[in-house]
């Protein structure tokens, strides 16, 4: 076994998604934890330790975020930490909260990830211009769309990709998406309605990117007697996984994301899991742009490098397919409150293993679910592992 | 920045008055040299990891694989190959550009990394194009990354 003790997730919560929220980043932050801890039938006095997920400070302009949104998510008088690995937080912070319990530090940990993008006024994109180096890229002019399309169009060059499979991961996740309720962009479109889109920065077009939203998402982790007690439906941890790849992000290849690779291994090493396409009945995999999705599910050993495109191509990353990918709608169909976001991810593979996904639900008998976020500036990946 | 020791408690800097934070970056020790070549001599430089056996454009002090210190600098010229390119056709703001801005990530032969610049000269642009560093005028160079114009075509 790894860590001293099992951990379990017994509840989750996710809010709307939506680009502007009325409720505050701590009330959204509430109201997700509220969520997760009446799934699991417990109250805040059964919580020891407090795990919070959230991204740049820089997009509420408070510069000591955790500490601002502590009692929202339940942290009054309690063991606190605030994890930040930019859009890698969303999965990460559940990571983090496994540790909390696997140590045997604790019995008990609610993992809260918030995000309000809204307050970055009249665009959080303007939070993302500080994230480069300020010596040799930001004289530049960079910005963040751009660096996904020279990314895009590295993938592309390199397996030889035609926009058209690629902008059918967007046709897919926001028709998903149109199943759930949380959902800011769900809509039936067309893979032309995604090739006539506006084009932002080649080969980027606006209906290839996620939209920005608020919105949070929350989970409770347990030890095994702790899950015993309040659940006979509890969804082990079973796999956690993370690695940095070079922060110069011009020395990597850009084609594969070698370092969701590491991390995925670590993951499915501890997991027992051998031959991930096999094992693993349902993902999320990190789809901020429609060929993340691709490149993330090749980083995840979920198919061979470059093949992504074709599996999409074949319908077998639908929900009714034999590897269904972000039945959720994913951060294209759903939202991109980034920390928020990964979170979702991970309780809608908690909600698909305990069947409870409702009209979006995976068919079959699922085990094994596996949800990955990606982050910093294009080199961290946070991937887990839940079992039933 | 001063390396001097303060030994007067009211030398200490204060700023008296409404304080608009802005941000001052120094350019790093290998940071320095590199700016330094493109500024004084137009040339773009690499410094080796002789363990790793690779040099990393652009330099830096120590090498990340196995945490050497890098001393050991090379000229790798001022051509590159595109290895990537976007064309951007909305600016920063949301604003359609007057005319579309190709920035490319520029690659040197046997190098580690690459610069992100733009491609200038023109409109045509492909993944493996050759290009070549066009330098400002000396008058007008900052010891910055800028102190490149842009990239052209050199074939």
């Amino acid at each position: 076994m790894f860590g001293k003790k099992r951990v379990a997730i017994v509840g989750a919560g996710v809010t709307l998604f939506r680009r502007n929220l009325k409720e505050t980043g701590k009330e959204l932050s509430y109201h997700a934890a509220k969520m997760a801890l009446e799934q699991a039938g417990m109250e805040l006095r059964d919580i020891q330790s407090v795990v919070m997920g959230t991204a740049p400070d820089a997009f509420d302009g408070v510069h000591m975020k955790g500490e601002y949104l502590a009692d929202g998510a339940g942290a009054y008088h309690k063991p606190y930490t605030r994890v930040f690995v930019g859009g890698g937080t969303g999965v990460f912070a559940p990571l983090a909260g496994w540790w909390h319990v696997a140590s045997g530090q604790f019995d008990t940990c609610l993992v809260v990830c918030e995000e309000k993008m809204s307050s970055c006024y009249p665009h959080p994109q303007y939070a993302f211009t500080t994230i480069f180096d300020p010596v040799l890229e930001r004289p530049i002019g960079m910005n963040l769309i751009w660096i996904f399309a020279l990314e895009m169009n590295r993938y592309m060059h390199k397996h030889n990709i035609k926009k058209e499979d690629i902008a059918l991961v967007s046709v897919k996740n926001k028709r998903n998406a149109l199943d759930n309720p949380i959902a800011q962009l769900a809509a039936n479109i067309t893979v032309e309605d995604v090739l006539n889109s506006e084009v932002m920065a080649w080969p980027v077009q606006r209906l290839d990117v996620s939209p920005t939203s608020d919105g949070a998402a929350a989970a409770v982790l347990v030890s095994e007697d702790v899950a015993k007690e309040v659940t006979d439906n509890p969804i082990w941890i079973d796999g956690v996984g993370w690695c940095i790849d070079s922060t110069q992000w011009t020395n990597r290849d850009l084609y594969y994301p070698d370092y969701v690779e590491y991390a995925a291994r670590m993951a499915y090493k501890m997991a027992g899991i051998k031959n991930p396409p096999k094992e693993i009945d349902v993902a999320e995999p990190y789809d901020p742009f429609d060929y993340k999705e691709l490149h993330h599910m090749e980083g995840l050993l979920l198919c061979k490098k470059g093949e992504a495109p074709k599996l999409t191509r074949e319908g077998v990353t639908q929900r009714d397919g034999d590897l269904p990918t972000c039945p959720s709608g994913g951060l294209l169909g759903c939202g991109n409150p980034i920390a928020a976001a990964g979170m979702m991810k991970v309780c809608e593979i908690f909600w698909q293993l305990r069947g409870e996904a409702g009209k979006r639900q995976v068919p079959g008998d699922l085990r094994t679910g596996v949800a990955q976020a990606w982050g910093d500036l294009m080199q961290y990946g946070s991937v887990i592992v839940l079992r039933r | 920045m001063s390396l001097e020791k303060i030994t007067n408690p009211f030398d200490a800097r204060h700023w008296i008055g409404h304080m608009e934070a802005e941000y001052r970056y120094t350019l790093g020790i290998a940071g320095e040299r590199f700016f330094k070549e493109i500024k004084e001599n137009e040339r773009i430089m690499g410094v080796k990891c002789p363990k790793c056996e690779v040099v990393f454009v652009p330099p830096r002090l120590y090498c990340e694989k196995c945490f050497a210190k890098l001393e050991e600098w090379v000229d790798v010229g001022k051509r590159g190959e595109v290895y990537t390119y976007t064309i951007a056709t909305i600016d920063i703001d949301g604003k359609r550009l007057e005319k579309p801005q190709i920035y490319a990530l520029i690659k040197f032969d046997g190098a580690c990394g690459g610069l992100i610049h733009r491609i200038g000269e023109t409109e045509k642009v492909y993944i493996g194009m050759k290009v070549e560093a066009v330098f400002k005028p000396p008058s007008e160079r900052k010891a910055s990354i800028n102190d490149i114009a842009y990239f052209k075509p050199a074939e």
